[in-house]
């Protein structure tokens, strides 16, 4: 599913980042409110934003986005506002993707009852990475530059097409390292289940249409790969 | 002549690193107890100790071998003298007291007081000489010099000698001497009794025939065993008015034996904190590698726990006691000292260049982390610094105090958030990687040289072949990251593998590339 619009919820350090990063990834693009203070940071910060409060019918963000496009952040200042923003999100929008903020795993754990897709426990996260970074310096470098740098290396997720050449072929009966100069890392089988398992686990999976591929490898072979993968049997 | 001899031996010694190298290793050796090789020389005289006293025990109604007479009475003795002269030797910096005095005296212009610093140098050593454990040091050399049977008892001053050994010892030592002047207090009270009663007792048993106190050597010795409640019976009163004086003596026999325990008690209790922080510093210093943390918040527990579950070792410096405490309390070892002051580095005796395996900054602010950085890189400039960011804009102050690494929450969170939403699956498989959770892991595995030619030829073998994923290859020498590397790629010792499989997996392609470079 590819969004068109994204809505920030709240306007503090955490949200701010999140309206730079992802901004001028979709084509429209909000930043919701709770307090002028708020907005007037966020019109510093080169944003709109409007105003709402948490009994509000979210009529303004049904008349304003498709909500079948709509991915939506959670960013509030306050664990239990965020929960209950979620909540009532959720509550009204049953199939729109929420990705909330949360202080620690405690908070997460509530958010992910709330209906929550994906939390995000800033404590953990942050931790886990102040430990991957001297812990394992060459692994985290490797990644942040795949994800946040310019480089040429990236990971991509690929969708099996249904005239694709590997359907109906094992994981493993293919060198794709040796073949296309990518490495596969995942594949989400829909015919086991919607969450993804490790190539490393040894599972020797059948290649089934709309199945997902997780592959890392430079852009042009990327490219490559994914033209190759559309040619039929 | 002298004076210039004098000036110019101090200014050789004072220069020669050799010289400088032995007196800090003897120095170490003897005082030092973050010296990790201070605990075998302790255990070694302590050895010797249990020895000596020992060989003087079978002695007592046994014959004992000339051999070991000779060992105990010389090879022992000739030990502690040699420990003895050392410490002299250390205590006190005598190549540096010339050298002040010749500066001294240069700068105000007039010819060197040679005389001066001699003096100095003898202050200095007498202190040494006269001080309690150095008497006993001189003590349990003794039979050393001389045979006499007499002497022999000397050999029990060696049991003092423990004090300087251990640590528990020394400690029950400085305790009780806290409370000197309530001890002396309660002697001169037990003194004044036992003097009073003595002679009270005496004047009214001894003219009695039926009675067994009849001098006043009695009378004292009675005194002595009744006041601190033993009352072996052997001497007892027999006249009305001596039972009366035992009657106020055994009252204050238990006055007595109170005040005493009270004294003890209270000196234990209010040391007890200090106790357990002086154990605590000893046992960090014989820590070889730890994570030192810098302040402690609910950031800081989550980083130590990570770290531990990884088998490391962290330490914590956090001023404020209650975080401290609560520290104690989440299981981390926690001290209450100012990271950004050196001097608290010389209180809790950390060695960080050779300690620390990295420093990670989370005080509370960034001014804070600026200045801890600034005292850590004092003390070394090569120890890895780590700081959370607080405020963007402070982000180049932190790069000036030296830190290698910043983390800036906010803008992490905001750039998973665009990788959340635009790859979910992908930023789902990364994620469980880095979480270790799934069972999977993505390793570094520095390579040796042998390790290195043999890289390619175990990751083909069946086992590994479509189950370890080599991402590539990381060459230390240009700093390049050669992804899905071919196997012909020269692969040279220090070059890092990234590999993703198991755990178990991941430590059997270690093994065998170990076992292989061995053959």
């Amino acid at each position: 599913m590819i969004y068109k619009s994204a809505l920030v919820f709240g306007f503090n350090e955490y949200a701010k980042q999140i309206a730079l990063q992802i901004s001028g990834e979709y084509p429209s693009f909000a930043v919701f409110v709770m307090t002028e203070a708020e907005k007037t940071f966020a019109r510093l910060a080169g944003f709109e934003a409007e105003l709402f409060d948490l009994s509000e019918d979210w009529k303004s963000i049904e008349e304003r986005f498709n909500i079948n496009e709509l991915i939506v952040f959670c960013a509030l200042d306050n664990d239990a506002e965020n929960v209950f923003l979620t909540i009532s999100l959720r509550a009204t929008f049953e199939n729109l993707p929420i990705i909330a903020l949360a202080g620690d795993h405690e908070s997460a754990e509530k958010m992910k009852s709330a209906g929550a897709n994906k939390v995000m426990p800033i404590l953990q996260i942050t931790a886990g990475i102040i430990s991957e970074m001297l812990e394992k310096p060459t692994v985290t470098e490797v990644l942040h530059d795949i994800f946040y740098e310019d480089s040429k290396l990236k990971i991509a997720q690929i969708t099996v097409s249904k005239g694709s050449f590997v359907v109906g072929k094992h994981l493993h009966d293919i060198d794709w390292g040796n073949e296309y100069d990518v490495l596969v890392l995942a594949i989400v089988d829909f015919q086991l289940g919607a969450t993804f398992s490790f190539t490393s686990r040894g599972h020797n999976h059948h290649i089934d249409p709309d199945d997902i591929l997780v592959v890392i490898g430079y852009e042009d072979k990327i490219a490559a790969f994914s033209k190759a993968m559309e040619v039929s049997v | 002549m002298f004076s210039q001899w004098m000036v110019g031996i101090a200014f050789f010694l004072h220069a020669s690193p050799r010289y400088r190298h032995a007196k800090k290793f003897f120095y170490n050796l003897l005082e030092n107890p973050a010296y990790p090789y201070k605990r075998f020389f302790d255990y070694t005289m302590m050895v010797l100790i249990v020895i000596s006293v020992y060989i003087l025990i079978l002695h007592v109604k046994h014959e004992v071998s000339p051999k070991w007479i000779f060992f105990n009475n010389y090879v022992v003795s000739f030990i502690f003298f040699i420990e003895y002269m050392l410490r002299l030797w250390v205590y006190s910096d005598t190549s540096k007291i010339v050298i002040e005095q010749y500066e001294h005296d240069v700068f105000i212009q007039r010819p060197f007081n040679y005389f001066n610093a001699l003096r100095t140098i003898f202050k200095n050593k007498l202190t040494f000489v006269t001080s309690t454990s150095s008497i006993i040091d001189m003590l349990a050399i003794m039979p050393f010099f001389h045979e006499f049977r007499i002497l022999r008892v000397f050999i029990l001053f060696r049991v003092f000698k423990l004090f300087r050994y251990s640590r528990s010892l020394s400690q029950l030592v400085s305790i009780l001497s806290s409370k000197k002047f309530e001890i002396f207090t309660l002697g001169i009270f037990a003194a004044v009794i036992i003097l009073v009663s003595s002679v009270l007792i005496y004047v009214m048993e001894a003219h009695n025939p039926e009675s067994k106190i009849n001098t006043l050597f009695d009378a004292l010795y009675w005194s002595v065993v009744t006041i601190f409640t033993v009352g072996y019976g052997d001497f007892v009163p027999v006249t009305d008015e001596g039972r009366i004086v035992a009657m106020a003596i055994i009252i204050a026999g238990i006055a007595v034996i109170s005040f005493a325990t009270s004294i003890v008690v209270s000196a234990f209790t209010e040391k007890l904190d200090q106790i357990k922080e002086e154990k605590l510093i000893d046992d960090v210093g014989k820590i070889d590698q730890f994570y030192l943390i810098c302040g402690y918040s609910p950031l800081a527990a989550e980083v130590a726990r990570q770290f531990i579950r990884h088998g490391n070792k962290i330490v914590i410096l956090e001023l404020d006691k209650e975080k401290v405490q609560q520290a104690h309390k989440d299981g981390f070892t926690a001290l209450a000292y100012d990271s950004g002051s050196l001097h608290s580095y010389q209180a809790i005796k950390i060695d960080i260049p050779s300690q620390a395996k990295a420093v990670i900054l989370l005080r509370e602010s960034d001014v804070l982390n600026v200045y801890t950085a600034l005292t850590i890189r004092e003390l070394s400039k090569k120890v890895p610094l780590l700081s959370i960011l607080h405020q963007d804009e402070n982000r180049r102050k932190l790069s000036f105090a030296g830190i290698n690494e910043i983390v800036y929450t906010q803008e992490l969170i905001g750039l998973i958030s665009k990788e959340v939403s635009g790859r979910p699956v992908a930023f789902e498989v990364i994620h469980a990687l880095r979480s270790e959770n799934s069972g999977v892991f993505i390793e570094e595995i520095g390579l040796d040289a042998t390790m290195a030619e043999r890289f390619f030829e175990i990751a083909k073998l069946p086992l590994f072949h479509k189950r370890l994923i080599v991402l590539g290859i990381y060459k230390t020498s240009d700093r390049k990251f050669l992804f899905n590397p071919s196997t012909d790629l020269i692969i040279k010792e220090g070059d890092v593998a990234i590999v993703i499989a198991t755990r178990s997996l991941i430590d059997e392609f270690q093994t065998l590339m170990y076992q292989k470079g061995k053959r």
